[in-house]
């Protein structure tokens, strides 16, 4: 070997000890140090040369030293080399840490031992993983206990519920026949007590009931039914029965409708149930002389229903926990009032398993607002009754629907800026709906196509029983074709087609027939010189509320639509109340827009396990957004796809 | 015009007991089981109007007795009613696959248990 390569591998030697962040050292038979790296000398807060014939207890405490020439002494002795033991060091500068050894013997060329080289590494922070990884563990385990142990709690409520029933039914039936006087005669007086008597089991059976709800809903083992229903219909058949509740209460309870039929898919039972325990609470809590408001809005994709009463309020210290199970924050003296207290934590997972929002609004003493939403696709809305009920028919025998609307956004607009007349306009999409329905003949049902048009309101729909996805979405994509060429085929100038589709699905499952869910999918094509206005995008991006009394919320990241924004939010902010926003697309922060918005919806936003985050999640839609602003949104939401 | 008669299989006394009570005020004549072998046999021997069945049932659950009787040819003109629990899909599946003619939850309001056996007795 010559000396300029002697050189160069010295000098990749020199670098390896000079850079690497390992503490290396040579240490003599008795334990002098014969060369350490700069690492170990900027440990130890001195220069490398410094340390050359020191030991290890002129610079550690004597018991570290002591531990550590005993190492020493057994590598040397016995020649085996110590690996990667884990020990805890105390750094220089008095920072606790786990440090991991080698220490290897040296030889001479005669076999003899002269010393040994010894390598040691920081792993705190490789420690500190591995103890959150343990900790991890052992949290995930007693969270699986946790929830084993409510798995047979629900369990255990569901089988002593099913227990309480067939005694239940035995009381109801011999009081019934005592009340219906099958075995004698009674008196007007022992009727009534057996009518209290009726009542009561009654009173019991619901509480049954709702126990069996919630360990279904918290065992998972709920299923919704779900159909197509006019939630206006659905309203109005328990109107009278409530109407009647609230007179012997002396409370005047109003219905405030929109004008049109609102059609949603859902569990007609279920959210029946929903409607009719927020009415019952607000009757119950209400005082003889108040009043209650039953109100349903529309709003940009979902309705929202809302029950407003003029009753004792919720303190809040209690509407915290309002949605909890077994909350039953009445005071009030007289048996009527009590309950098991889980009728709003049933009406919150059922919303929920909708897709719905569910909140409430209250002050002690003054009133409370309970509201929730649920989804609502639009285009639904111009099917008729008949359509409705056979749409619901089939989807009981468990037919899958899928729905292939076709929507002209602002259509008394669209109309006047078409060049094409109006009738004809029609005429010819009529006849492409047509065109299209002819090759929705899919093989293997019997099923009929229909379809359903509302050429006023630019509405189109196509419905498809009995089709797989696939065909559903064949039959959408040959729609969207032959609309484009329409339109591309009549250009018209000055006016700006955009056509965009949107699609929601969901597996339901059909009355008799719980286990074979069906499927159920919307696909909207819309077509319009204005965007598609329910298509939402995420931005990230600073967003200023400006709430009242003169506070400013800051928030960094919003949903963008059309018709408004939807964010996450420290404050709480009363539905319908109205406040302004100012915001900036990421890649064009000159330019903000500033808009009026009103509260849709708001609900508490809950990380795991339900727990709160005291934050809420929020809706706010544009109020009279101006024009330019509007452009701006459409073209942005447009280009990000 | 003779009595109606019909079964009842169930295993608690009490409820038959309540139950009879309420079908012979209505003119009904009530004969009763309280265990599936002996319902079966009550069943073949007596040809009644209508059975009212019970699920869970000693000895043998209302489902095998349901199918024997529906794949009968003799018996299966008898109209059944059977009892299930509340919307547990499976029971109301289950009642349908044996040939049952209607499914009533418990606990049931006796008005509507006595509309279907009207309407099923009229049929």
């Amino acid at each position: 070997m010559g000396f300029q390569e002697l050189k160069d591998n010295y000098q990749l030697l020199r670098e390896l000890m000079d850079f690497i962040p390992d503490v290396i050292y040579f240490k003599d038979k008795k334990g002098r140090f014969v060369m350490v790296n700069q690492a170990h000398a900027r440990g130890l807060g001195v220069k490398p040369e410094a340390l050359v014939g020191k030991t290890d207890f002129d610079l550690f405490s004597k018991n570290r030293a002591i531990k550590m020439a005993q190492d020493d002494a057994r590598v040397m002795d016995t020649g085996k080399p110590i690996i990667d033991k884990v020990e805890r060091a105390t750094r220089p500068d008095g920072v606790d840490n786990y440090v991991s050894t080698t220490k290897i013997p040296r030889y001479d060329n005669k076999g003899g031992v002269i010393g040994l080289i010894g390598i040691t590494r920081d792993i705190t922070r490789r420690m500190q993983f591995e103890r959150l990884r343990k900790d991890k563990l052992s949290i995930e385990k007693k969270l699986e206990a946790l929830e084993e142990l409510s798995a047979m709690k629900s369990e255990f409520i569901s089988t002593v519920s099913h227990e309480l029933r067939t005694p239940l039914a035995v009381i109801k039936g011999l009081v019934t026949v005592v009340f219906n006087e099958v075995v004698g005669q009674i008196n007007n007086k022992q009727k009534e007590v057996l009518q209290k008597t009726l009542d009561n089991a009654e009173r019991l059976k619901k509480i049954i009931d709702d126990l069996l709800d919630i360990s279904r809903i918290e065992r998972n083992t709920l299923k919704l039914h779900y159909s197509l229903v006019d939630i206006i219909d659905l309203m109005k058949d328990s109107e009278v029965f409530f109407m009647k509740l609230a007179e012997e209460k002396h409370i005047c309870l109003k219905y405030v409708y929109p004008p049109e039929p609102v059609n949603v898919f859902i569990d007609a039972d279920r959210i029946r149930q929903v409607i009719s325990n927020l009415i019952s609470n607000a009757i119950k809590f209400t005082m003889d002389g108040g009043s209650i408001k039953v109100e349903v809005k529309i709003l940009e994709a979902k309705v929202r229903i809302g029950v407003i009463d003029t009753g004792i309020g919720i303190s809040k210290a209690d509407l915290a926990s309002i949605f909890n199970k077994f909350t039953q924050v009445s005071k009030l003296p007289g048996a009527e009032n009590k309950g098991v207290g889980l009728g709003l934590s049933i009406s919150k997972k059922l919303v929920e398993r909708h897709k719905g929002e569910i909140w409430v609004e209250s002050k002690a003493g003054v009133g409370s607002r309970f509201y929730f939403t649920l989804r609502r696709f639009y285009t639904l809305d111009m099917l008729g009754k008949s359509v409705r009920n056979k749409v619901s028919r089939l989807m009981k025998d468990g037919v899958s629907m899928h729905f292939v609307s076709l929507l002209i956004l602002n259509c008394s607009e669209f109309r006047k800026r078409m060049k094409i007349g109006s009738k004809s306009l029609f005429k010819d999409l009529h006849a492409i709906l047509d065109s299209v329905l002819q090759n929705a003949k899919y093989a293997g049902t019997d099923k009929q196509a229909m379809s359903v048009i509302n050429p006023k309101a630019g509405k189109f729909s196509i419905i498809l029983p009995g089709a797989s996805n696939r065909q559903a979405a064949n039959i959408s994509s040959l729609l969207k074709y032959k609309i484009k060429q329409y339109f591309s085929s009549n250009k018209v100038e000055d006016v700006f087609i955009t056509i965009g589709s949107l699609s929601y699905s969901q597996r339901v499952f059909s009355h008799d027939d719980g286990f074979s869910p069906s499927r159920f999918s919307i696909k909207e094509i819309y077509i319009g010189s204005e965007m598609r206005r329910f298509k939402r995008m995420s931005f990230k991006t600073n967003i200023k509320l400006f709430l009242p009394a003169e506070k400013v919320e800051l928030s960094e990241s919003v949903d963008v639509s059309e018709g408004g924004i939807c964010l996450v939010i420290r404050h709480l902010l009363k539905t319908d109340s109205q406040l302004r926003v100012s915001f900036a697309f990421p890649e064009n922060k000159e330019f903000i827009i500033t808009a009026k918005v009103r509260v849709a919806w708001i609900r508490k936003f809950e990380i795991l396990f339900g727990e709160d985050a005291d934050k809420y999640k929020v809706g706010l839609e544009f109020v009279d957004l101006e024009n330019k602003y509007k452009k701006v949104i459409c073209r942005r939401l447009m280009n990000k796809s | 015009m003779p009595k109606k008669r019909i079964l009842l299989i169930e295993d608690e006394t009490d409820m038959v007991y309540a139950l009879t009570l309420q079908l012979e005020a209505v003119d009904y004549k009530v004969l009763s089981a309280t265990d599936g072998q002996a319902g079966l046999d009550m069943a073949r021997k007596e040809k009644p109007d209508l059975i009212i069945l019970d699920l869970m049932l000693p000895r043998m659950d209302g489902y095998k007795i349901c199918r024997m009787l529906k794949f009968d040819e003799r018996y299966k003109q008898i109209p059944i009613i059977m009892f299930t629990a509340r919307a547990q899909e499976q029971d109301r599946k289950l009642a349908q696959e044996v040939g049952a003619d209607a499914y009533i939850t418990k606990p049931f309001d006796s008005k509507v248990l006595l509309d279907k056996i009207g309407a099923l007795l009229k049929k």
